[in-house]
C-alpha cells in the first residue's frame, strides 16, 4: 500500500492512494468502510485508459480531501494539458465532484472511466486473510450501478451513480467527455452505502434522504467543537499545535452508537478500531473530562445500555460486566465471532464506576449518575461476585470463550506482556496489579456517590471498608520487598510475578499505594530502566522480556504515560509529573501533534527523534486524548467541590501557559501557569523542552 | 402453523419484574412471522416493568423477524444483536429502547459464568 490518504466520518471512512484510487486486496485495509464492513474495495479513475498522477493531496478537513492529478504516469515529464480535481467528502458513503479542466488551446474528447467494485469484506476478514461464504451480485438499475452481497438473511449494497450523462456497465460508469478550450467538465458521483446493519429495509442511500451530497453529520460541526473546548494560549507554539491536532482528531474519531443518534462517544482508533471499546473510550473520556465532558456521558450512557445481563459464554458476558467491543461486520452477524458485543475485559468494569465519579467531580451532573445507579451498583456487584477468579478477593481474568475470545483481559493483551522478571509466563487466570487498583478506586468513589447522590450510606460504609481491606492485603500481597516496587500481577496460588512494569504507575493513580512505598514507586518510574527521556516504557530495561519495540514489554505508550503523570501528581510528585509531560509532549512534535499509539523504548539521547511503532492505528484516540490529560496535570486542575483548583508545575521550557474557560459544575474558569520545573535543557535540532536525565537509581 | 411460545414472552416479563430495565417507558411491538402471516404482541415498558399483551397503541419501536428467530432469541439460543446485523431481524423506530430489551433476553443455555460467591463479602 502507498502512501493512504483517510477520511472518515463517525465509523464511516474511506482510505485511498494519494490519486484517490481504491485497489484493495483482501488484506489491505484501503477502501469504503462503515460499521466494519467494506462497502467499496475498487475505485479507480482513467481518462483515455490512463491512471492518474497525483500532484497535491489537500486534506480540506478529516471528513473532506482534495487530489490534484494529472493524466500519464511519466516520472520524468508531465504534460499538463489537463488537469484533474477530485474532492471528496465523507457521509453516508461517499461523495466525489470530479472536474476536469482544459488548459489547452485546442478541444478534447475524452473517455473517462471510474470502475467500481466491492469484496464486502468483514474487517475481521481484513485482518486475518479470511474467504467469503455468501455470494456477490452485480446490477444496472435505473443508471445507477449496484454492487451486492447476500448471504442468507445477510444483504449489504453500495449503489454507484454520476450527475452527468454515463453509460454504466456492471464493472464502471463511463463518460464521453468534450471539454472546449480553457474550459472544464465536471460531474458528481455518489458512492451510496445502500444497504447496511441498520437500515435493511430503506433501500435509499441515508444521505440522499435529507441531502443531495453526502456530507457528515452536521450536529459534528468543526467549529462547534472547537469553540466549546478550553481555548489554549502558550509561548511554546508546538503546544498549541499538538493541542488543536488532539481536539479535531477527536473530533474525528466521536462514533455515535446506534442506539443513542446524535450522541457521540470516542472510538478507539482508525482505521481497526472505529467503534465503541469498554476500556478505550472510558480512558479517552477521562482524558477529554476537562475539555469536552459529553464524550463521558456518552461513554456512560452506552456501555450502560450494554451492560452484561446474563451468562454467555460465547462473549464472556457475565451480570454487571461492562462491554469490551461492539462489531458490526459479516462474522459477528454470524457469530463467528463474539463481538455482538463481546465482554472479555476486566478493567472496562471498575473504570465504569470511575469515570461514572469523575464525571460528577466536574459537571456535577447528579441526574446521570441517579440514572445509572443500578448500572453502577450492578458493576460494583460484578467485581466481587464474578471477578475473583482466584477465590482471594482480587480480580482476575480467565476467559471462558477458548476459541475467538481474549486472553489478556487487561490494557497489555498482548500474549507476553504479563511476566516473570526471568520472562516466565504465569499461568490463569491471572489478577494484574493496576486492575486491583481499579477496582479500590471504585469501591471509593462508589461509596462517595453512594453518600452524595443515592443517599446510601449504609451501601457507602461498606463499600468504604472493603476498599481498606483490598487496599491492606494488596500492600502485602502485590509488594516485591527486594525490589520495592508492586509486581506485575499475582497468580492463583499468590505467587508474585515479579516483572517492573509501568502499572505501577496506574497504582498511584488509583490511590491504592500506601504512602510510604509511593517515593519508591516514583522513584523506579523515573528511573534509567523505565523513563527514556521520551517518556516510561511499559516494562523496565532489564527484565527478562524487555524489548524496546514490543508492544507491551518495552514501548512507550503516550496513554500509559498520562496516567502515570496523574498518579504521581496524585501523590505529589509534581516535577515527576512534569518531567513525564515534557518527554511526551517533545516527542508529540515529531508527529505533528498526533502522537502514535506506541514509540520504541529506546533512550531518548540514543536515537534523539522517537521511533514509532510499527502500526497502521492511527489517530488511536487515548493517544490523541494523551496531551489533554497531560495539560491536566501540569496545570493541576482538580475539581474541589463547586470550584477548580489550579496549581501548576509546568517544565520550564513553557514559559507561560494559560488554558481559558475551562467547563465545569463552576461555569468556566480560567486556569495560568509559568515554567519553573527544570527539565536540563540543552540546545538542540530544534526547540524543545528538554532532555531529562533519569534520576540515577539508589541501590 | 407455528406460533410464538407465549411462555417466552411470559418469562421475560418475569425477568423484568426481578430486575427492572432502569428508566425505560415505552411500547415495543414484536411482529413475528410465519410464512405471508403476522402475529402481534406488545410489550409495554413500565419503569422498566414488561407487560405482555396481544394488542397495544402505537409502538415506539418494533422488531420483525420470523418465528424461529425468535424463539431462538427468546430462548438464549441465539443472539439478538447477531440476528439483527444478520438481516434475520429488523429494528425500526427507538432503537434505545430495543437496546434496553435485549438485555432480558436470557443467556446461552449451559453458560457457567464464573460466579465467585463474593469475596469481599464472604468476609464481612
Amino acid at each position: 500500500m502507498s502512501a493512504d490518504v483517510k477520511i472518515l466520518d463517525g465509523n464511516t471512512f474511506v482510505v485511498s492512494d494519494e490519486s484517490g484510487d481504491i485497489e484493495a486486496s483482501l488484506t489491505d485495509p484501503t477502501g469504503l468502510f462503515s460499521f466494519d464492513t467494506r462497502f467499496l474495495s475498487r475505485w479507480i479513475l482513467t481518462i483515455d485508459g490512463q491512471r492518474l498522477n497525483p500532484l497535491s493531496v489537500d486534506d480540506l478537513q478529516y471528513f473532506e480531501t482534495r487530489f490534484f492529478l494529472v493524466p500519464g504516469t511519466g516520472t520524468v515529464y508531465i504534460d499538463a494539458k489537463l488537469s484533474v480535481i477530485r474532492q471528496r467528502a465523507v457521509g453516508g458513503g461517499f461523495h466525489e465532484e470530479l472536474t476536469i479542466l482544459n488548459h489547452d488551446d485546442k478541444p478534447v474528447d475524452l473517455t473517462v472511466r471510474v470502475e467500481a467494485g466491492c469484496d464486502f469484506a468483514d474487517l475481521f476478514e481484513v485482518k486475518d486473510d479470511l474467504k467469503k461464504q455468501g455470494e456477490y451480485y452485480t446490477s444496472v438499475d435505473n443508471g445507477r450501478l449496484v454492487l451486492g452481497y447476500r448471504h442468507e438473511t445477510y444483504v449489504r449494497e453500495t449503489w454507484v451513480s454520476a450527475t452527468e450523462a454515463c453509460a454504466v456497465d456492471e464493472g464502471a460508469l463511463t463518460f464521453a467527455v468534450h471539454v472546449e478550450p480553457h474550459e472544464q467538465w465536471s460531474t458528481d458521483l455518489h458512492v451510496a452505502i445502500a444497504r447496511d446493519a441498520t437500515g435493511t429495509t430503506s433501500g435509499r442511500p441515508k444521505y440522499e434522504r435529507k441531502t443531495k451530497k453526502a456530507r457528515p453529520n452536521m450536529e459534528l460541526s468543526l467549529d462547534k467543537w472547537l469553540d466549546d473546548a478550553p481555548s489554549l494560549d502558550c509561548d511554546w507554539d508546538s503546544l498549541k499545535r499538538t493541542y488543536r491536532r488532539s481536539l479535531v482528531d477527536l473530533a474525528a474519531l466521536r462514533f455515535s452508537p446506534p442506539s443513542l443518534p446524535g450522541h457521540y462517544l470516542p472510538a478507539a482508533g482508525l482505521p481497526w478500531f472505529m467503534t465503541m471499546f469498554g476500556r478505550d473510550s472510558i480512558f479517552t473520556s477521562l482524558q477529554a473530562l476537562p475539555f469536552a465532558s459529553e464524550l463521558a456521558r456518552t461513554t456512560l450512557a452506552a456501555l450502560g445500555l450494554w451492560q452484561g445481563s446474563r451468562h454467555d459464554d460465547f462473549r464472556d458476558e457475565d451480570p454487571g460486566r461492562i462491554l469490551h467491543e461492539m462489531r458490526f461486520g459479516e462474522m459477528t452477524a454470524f457469530e463467528e465471532r463474539p463481538h455482538s458485543p463481546y465482554y472479555g475485559s476486566v478493567d472496562a468494569t471498575p473504570l465504569y464506576v470511575v469515570l461514572l465519579d469523575e464525571y460528577e467531580r466536574w459537571t456535577g451532573d447528579a441526574k446521570l449518575v441517579r440514572a445509572l445507579e443500578t448500572h453502577a451498583r450492578a458493576a460494583l456487584a460484578w467485581i466481587d461476585d464474578y471477578a475473583d477468579l482466584q477465590g482471594n478477593g482480587y480480580i482476575a481474568y480467565q476467559r471462558r470463550n477458548e476459541k475467538t475470545g481474549l486472553e489478556n483481559q487487561c490494557w497489555k493483551d498482548s500474549w507476553d506482556s504479563i511476566s516473570y522478571r526471568d520472562g516466565r509466563l504465569p499461568g490463569f487466570p491471572r489478577a494484574t496489579c493496576e486492575l486491583q487498583g481499579y477496582a479500590y478506586d471504585a469501591k471509593v468513589r462508589g461509596a462517595r456517590l453512594a453518600r452524595t447522590v443515592w443517599r446510601d450510606p449504609a451501601f457507602a460504609e461498606r463499600l468504604e471498608k472493603e476498599a481498606a481491606d483490598l487496599k491492606r492485603r494488596f500492600n502485602r500481597d502485590f509488594w516485591v520487598e527486594d525490589g520495592e516496587y508492586y509486581a506485575i500481577a499475582v497468580e492463583a496460588d499468590g505467587s508474585k510475578v515479579d516483572a517492573l512494569a509501568s502499572n505501577n504507575g496506574h497504582l498511584l493513580w488509583s490511590g491504592i499505594v500506601d504512602k510510604s512505598k509511593a517515593k519508591a514507586v516514583a522513584r523506579h518510574l523515573m528511573s534509567p530502566a523505565m523513563y527514556s527521556g521520551w517518556g516510561v516504557r511499559t516494562l523496565a530495561e532489564g527484565q527478562g522480556r524487555y524489548n524496546p519495540i514490543g508492544y507491551h514489554v518495552g514501548t512507550i505508550w503516550p496513554y500509559d504515560n498520562s496516567f502515570i503523570a496523574w498518579g504521581l501528581r496524585r501523590y505529589g510528585f509534581k516535577e515527576e509529573a512534569a518531567r513525564i509531560a515534557a518527554g511526551i509532549l517533545d516527542a508529540a512534535e515529531f508527529f505533528e501533534g498526533r502522537l502514535p499509539e506506541a514509540f520504541g523504548g529506546y533512550e531518548r539521547e540514543l536515537t534523539k527523534y522517537p521511533v514509532q511503532y510499527p502500526t497502521s492505528c492511527s489517530p488511536q484516540a487515548w493517544s490523541t486524548g494523551a496531551p489533554l490529560l497531560l495539560l491536566r496535570t501540569m496545570l493541576g486542575l482538580e475539581p474541589s467541590g463547586d470550584d477548580l483548583i489550579v496549581n501548576p508545575a509546568l517544565p520550564a521550557g513553557i514559559g507561560r501557559l494559560e488554558l481559558l474557560d475551562i467547563p465545569g459544575r463552576w461555569g468556566r474558569r480560567d486556569a495560568f501557569g509559568r515554567g519553573r520545573v527544570d527539565v536540563k535543557s540543552r540546545p538542540r535540532r530544534r526547540a524543545q523542552l528538554g532532555v531529562i536525565k533519569p534520576e540515577r537509581k539508589k541501590t | 402453523m407455528a406460533k410464538l411460545d407465549k411462555g417466552l414472552l411470559e418469562a421475560l416479563a418475569e425477568r423484568s419484574r426481578e430486575r427492572p430495565i432502569t428508566a425505560f417507558n415505552g411500547v415495543v411491538r414484536f411482529d413475528v412471522r410465519d410464512g405471508e402471516r403476522v402475529e402481534e404482541w406488545y410489550l409495554t415498558i413500565a419503569k422498566g416493568v414488561v407487560s405482555v399483551s396481544r394488542k397495544g397503541g402505537e409502538p415506539d419501536s418494533v422488531l420483525a423477524g420470523d418465528v424461529a428467530t425468535f424463539e431462538a432469541v427468546l430462548s438464549g439460543r441465539a443472539n439478538a444483536m447477531a440476528a439483527l446485523l444478520r438481516g434475520a431481524l429488523d429494528a425500526q423506530g427507538r432503537i434505545v429502547l430495543l437496546t434496553a430489551l435485549q438485555r432480558l433476553f436470557p443467556g446461552s443455555p449451559g453458560a457457567e459464568g464464573s460466579p465467585t460467591a463474593g469475596y469481599a463479602r464472604r468476609q464481612s
